[in-house]
């Protein structure tokens, strides 16, 4: 009965998306609901990563540029988005399992601190070599429409939400989890430790491409070098656990969350935005730390409880 | 040659100031087990008391490093007691993410702060000194540099002084090896954790000198310096304190090398090329211990 | 009848007459105000201009808005500027999105905010959004070349400023004595790059030679080496545009290392107020901040006043571009007659007005034919030195005595 009340809900929610676009006009709704997409799938991508196999990786933005930049490059070059897309996202995939075999030997702080460096370094090298803004020629820009951006990025947001999905209850997913709660008991049963690691990272890190695609292709301008920056693993890291760590709908909540309340608060609260999304966070990682998915747990057991509190009178 | 000379001498005087920040994280991160993301801010917080202090007061900035000192081991005391406190309560894994996120916070709130009480604009000091320099056929040594990596390496003696040779010392190492054998034995980890942050705070002031002294103060200078302390810990390796201000000269010579044979564009990158190369090596760091 | 009745019916017959009474003198669609809408960083790297920034746009605003307001033919009336301004944090993609939302709450026109990467970021929006997009605080040419028809920038470009130095230096020394050897520090950024070419290009039109010439990251915490290659090529001209924190270091860099070049040419990092805390140091250096006060333009008396009454100090560089930003928006409304973008932005771009900044008109990828003044920074105070009939100061010339 639960099962098929949760499976339902995923339904309404994918419904009401794919409906957005068509029932709004408002450029302001679109871009906040683009943005939380690709948000989404950038955060569930680390998830995997992150929250399945363990590994907080600090430097997810370099996956998430390498998609922005080949899928821009191609596309912009008269490539069709498909086949730019695509190809992003082999070549990212590949690009983590190379630096993956080094990198991932390392653990804790230090696979953390040296996966940022990687990432700072790559930045600083693609703003070195591509300085110039990108930005769509003149007659794409009359032509723009927020359609398509729209539905590859809902794809990109519902791709990556299906593949962990789909990993979590798979074997593969179950080394992985095996793997993050005890590295070296999996490795006494059996599990080949670092083949988990890679393919954690590798399938992270095209998911990753994946949400850099749609962001290549919704941005009508942007400095290359800034899907690259550190901001992005940041955030990404800080909706995920706000959102729920290991989740599902973790990453999905707190990309909403954060997306939607930065700009609430921008828009009526000028001048105070930034301290009261440091407050906010903060209060959220002190009372419920694992997310808001635990706060909803929590609130749900509540209120059953409640209700079993009131039956209980009735009948007694 | 020349230039390879000074730019290495540059490299080496620069890096002492990465090992000092490195220092105060690495004690915050050794004993409590935090990753505080916001020990940038607090670098910027004394550089800015170091600003009012000399500008206002008229106090040389050297003499006004214990000052610096006392007023962010007093804001490392506060924010123990308001936040972190509430983290160490967790095991070591939750703690190291809960106090990412927090200190994350922190720093959004500890930026907008400064802005709002200090102004967005730059500010440095200047002193009488600033210009003067000991020069060895041609190569110049900045007073104010070589003055900064002596505090550096003072206090990072001094800090490994108080852990080897003072009881407190003992209990704080006690406390980073096993919280829980420490607490068993008796020791108050709880005081501890407050005076191990607090200190981590107030060396923190103290490089906040050094940058202002060097370079100049903003509100959003924190991150930066906090990812330079960050790459230095790990350098060096967990659980060393001698290795620190080695760590980062040896940083701070790789970026000077880096500029002058490939270009200034490349200095960062290359410097932490090399510094990926290391751990590719030594995983635990040059001075680490081998889990 | 009952007393509830006759309500219910005196009710009735209110509304009825009510509803009926033409509504001729109102019509009722007039606006209350005319929405602006600014992205203006007021934290982050940039912040310290976009507080001036904010400043002219405010302090315009109020002037027009006391003077009765700006006079829309279409609704026969006078109408208030009202300013809704949001900070964009130093983040182009907080631009993008801000934008986004101002073009949801109805605004009539752009103003943005400080530095290149935010404008870059900003007029493309505006080109798709097709509202007339206003900006000053940026030198980048290359955003002109896009054809854009919504960009809108009466401020100094990079070959403006590369022909500004060399002509300067030309009129104000004699022949012997000028600083002939160039050195360029460039950040290795689009405008860095931009800058640097123009000034590559135009040396030698003027007698000057380029020796040294090499790139550098933003955040760089050491310049020595660049110091020492460009001493050892005896470099006379400095030419660099840091921002503020790599512009204090490089200063102070230069003290600890013995040198000044007779001439410095200092853009952006010197425009800052606190420049001056560098003291000894930093003095000499010239500044490329697009604007001054005592360039005399019609407007600038009350404006430099309260600049003066409120922050202590006549007006900073940037307040004063900004300022005429709104002066030409509330020009071209007027000529417009309507709150229609795309009439405001036609009337914008016939614009041919007196107002802080000078005599204002657009060419068509939307630059003005301006000419950009050079200061000095002499013992703390910003000195006009360039154009010589404005100048208020003589040139401190070499830098290094």
């Amino acid at each position: 009965m639960r099962r098929n009340v949760s499976v339902a809900a995923w339904f309404v929610l994918l419904a009401v998306c794919i409906v957005l676009p068509f029932s709004s006009e408002d450029s302001q709704v679109l871009t906040i609901a683009i943005q939380t997409f690709i948000l989404t799938a950038l955060a569930s991508s680390w998830n995997i990563i992150g929250g399945f196999a363990g590994q907080i990786s600090l430097g997810h933005a370099a996956f998430f540029g390498m998609g922005t930049i080949i899928t821009r490059e191609l596309w912009l070059s008269g490539a069709p988005l498909p086949l730019s897309l695509a190809a992003a996202i082999v070549a990212t995939a590949l690009f983590a399992l190379i630096i993956g075999v080094p990198m991932l030997r390392f653990r804790g702080i230090y696979f953390s601190i040296g996966t940022l460096a990687l990432a700072v370094a790559i930045s600083l090298t693609i703003g070195n070599l591509f300085p110039g803004i990108t930005s769509m020629p003149v007659e794409a820009l009359r032509a723009y429409t927020f359609t398509d951006p729209y539905f590859l990025a809902l794809g990109a947001a519902v791709t990556t939400v299906a593949v962990a999905m789909l990993l979590r209850r798979s074997v593969v997913g179950l080394g992985m989890m095996a793997v993050r709660d005890d590295e070296a008991a999996a490795g006494a049963v059996g599990v080949d430790v670092l083949a988990h690691k890679l393919a954690a990272f590798a399938i992270s890190a095209a998911l990753a491409a994946l949400a850099g695609g749609a962001f290549a292709f919704f941005s009508v301008s942007y400095y290359p070098s800034y899907p690259f920056t550190a901001v992005w693993s940041f955030e990404t890291i800080l909706v995920t656990f706000v959102g729920g760590i290991g989740t599902i709908v973790g990453p999905i909540a707190g990309s909403a969350f954060f997306v939607i309340g930065r700009d609430t608060i921008a828009a009526n609260f000028e001048g105070f935005q930034v301290i009261g999304f440091g407050v906010l966070f903060i209060v959220v990682v002190l009372l419920v730390p694992g997310g808001m998915v635990e706060g909803a747990q929590r609130i749900g057991a509540w209120v059953v409880k409640q209700g079993q509190g009131r039956k209980r009178d009735v009948e007694g | 040659m020349q230039l390879v000379i000074q730019s290495a001498i540059s490299g080496l005087l620069i890096g002492g100031m990465y090992g000092l920040i490195a220092l105060g994280l690495a004690l915050a991160f050794g004993v409590l087990k935090v990753l505080n993301v916001a020990h940038g801010e607090l670098v910027m917080l004394g550089g800015y008391v170091t600003f009012f202090l000399v500008a206002v007061v008229g106090l040389d900035p050297f003499l006004s490093m214990p000052l610096v000192f006392v007023a962010t081991f007093g804001v490392g005391v506060l924010l123990y007691l308001v936040l972190f406190r509430f983290v160490v309560r967790f095991d070591i894994d939750t703690r190291i993410k809960n106090s990412l996120l927090i200190s994350f916070g922190l720093v959004l709130i500890l930026q907008a702060l400064a802005v709002t009480f200090f102004t967005a604009d730059e500010r440095a000091i200047i002193t009488d000194y600033s210009t003067a320099a000991l020069t060895f056929e041609s190569i110049r040594v900045p007073f104010i540099r070589l003055a900064g990596l002596l505090v550096a390496v003072a206090l990072s003696v001094g800090l490994q002084q108080l852990l080897d040779r003072t009881t407190f010392g003992h209990a704080i190492k006690a406390t980073s090896e096993d919280w829980a054998l420490a607490s068993l034995a008796g020791i108050d980890i709880r005081r501890v954790y407050l005076v191990a942050f607090a200190i981590s705070a107030g060396l923190a002031g103290v490089a906040g000198t050094l940058i202002a002294l060097g370079f100049s103060v903003s509100p959003s200078i924190g991150l930066g310096w906090t990812l330079k302390a960050l790459i230095v810990v790990v350098l060096a390796g967990l659980g060393s304190i001698r290795g620190l201000i080695v760590a980062g000269m040896l940083l701070g010579l790789a970026e000077g090398l880096a500029s002058v044979w490939l270009g200034g564009a490349y200095r960062e990158i290359v410097a932490l090329g090399a510094f990926l190369l290391v751990l590719l090596v030594r995983p635990q760091g040059l001075f680490g211990r081998r889990e | 009848m009952s007393k509830a009745r006759f309500g219910a019916l005196v009710a009735a017959v209110s509304l009825l007459v009510a509803g009926t009474v033409p509504v001729a003198a109102q019509d009722a669609e007039i606006p209350e105000s005319i929405k602006v809408g600014a992205v203006v960083p007021l934290t982050g790297p940039f912040a310290g201009g976009g507080a001036q920034v904010e400043r002219g746009y405010r302090y315009a605003i109020d002037a027009i808005n006391e003077a009765g307001g700006v006079y829309v033919e279409e609704y026969g009336t006078s109408l208030p500027l009202e300013l809704d301004l949001r900070d964009d944090e130093s983040d182009p993609n907080r631009t993008t999105a801000i934008l986004e939302d101002l073009n949801g709450e109805g605004v009539v026109a752009y103003l943005g905010g400080f530095g290149s990467p935010l404008h870059a970021a900003g007029t493309v929006i505006a080109e798709k959004n097709q509202i007339p997009y206003m900006g000053v605080a940026t030198a980048l040419q290359a955003l002109h070349e896009n054809g854009y028809r919504y960009y809108f920038s009466p401020f100094p470009k990079s070959p403006d400023i590369a022909v500004s130095v060399f002509e300067m230096l030309n009129a104000l020394l004699p022949e012997g004595e000028r600083p002939t050897r160039v050195g360029i520090f460039q950040e290795s950024t689009d405008w860095g790059e931009e800058l640097g070419a123009a000034w590559t290009e135009q040396a030698p039109n003027y007698g000057y030679e380029v020796v040294f010439h090499e790139k550098y990251t933003p955040g760089t915490t050491d310049f020595s080496d660049l110091i020492f290659k460009a001493q050892e090529a005896g470099v006379q001209a400095l030419l660099s545009l840091p921002t503020p924190p790599d512009g204090f270091a490089l200063f102070k860099q230069m003290g600890e290392l013995g040198w000044k070049p007779e001439f410095s040419l200092v853009v952006r990092a010197a425009d800052v107020p606190t420049w001056n805390d560098l003291g000894d140091v930093g003095d000499g250096v010239f500044l490329s901040a697009g604007w001054h006060p005592a360039l005399g333009f019609e407007g600038i008396e009350p404006m430099n006043q309260r600049h003066i009454d409120e922050q202590g100090r006549p007006a900073d560089p940037v307040v004063g571009g900004s300022y005429s930003l709104v002066q030409i928006l509330a020009d071209s409304i007027e000529r417009a007659g309507t709150l229609d973008r795309e009439a405001i932005r036609d009337a914008m771009a016939a614009t041919d007005l007196d107002t802080v900044a000078g005599h204002i008109t657009f060419r068509e990828d939307g630059t003005s034919p301006i000419e950009n003044p050079l200061m000095q920074r002499q013992d703390g105070a910003v000195q006009l030195i360039w154009p010589a009939e404005a100048a208020t100061a003589e040139i401190r010339y070499p830098a290094n005595e």
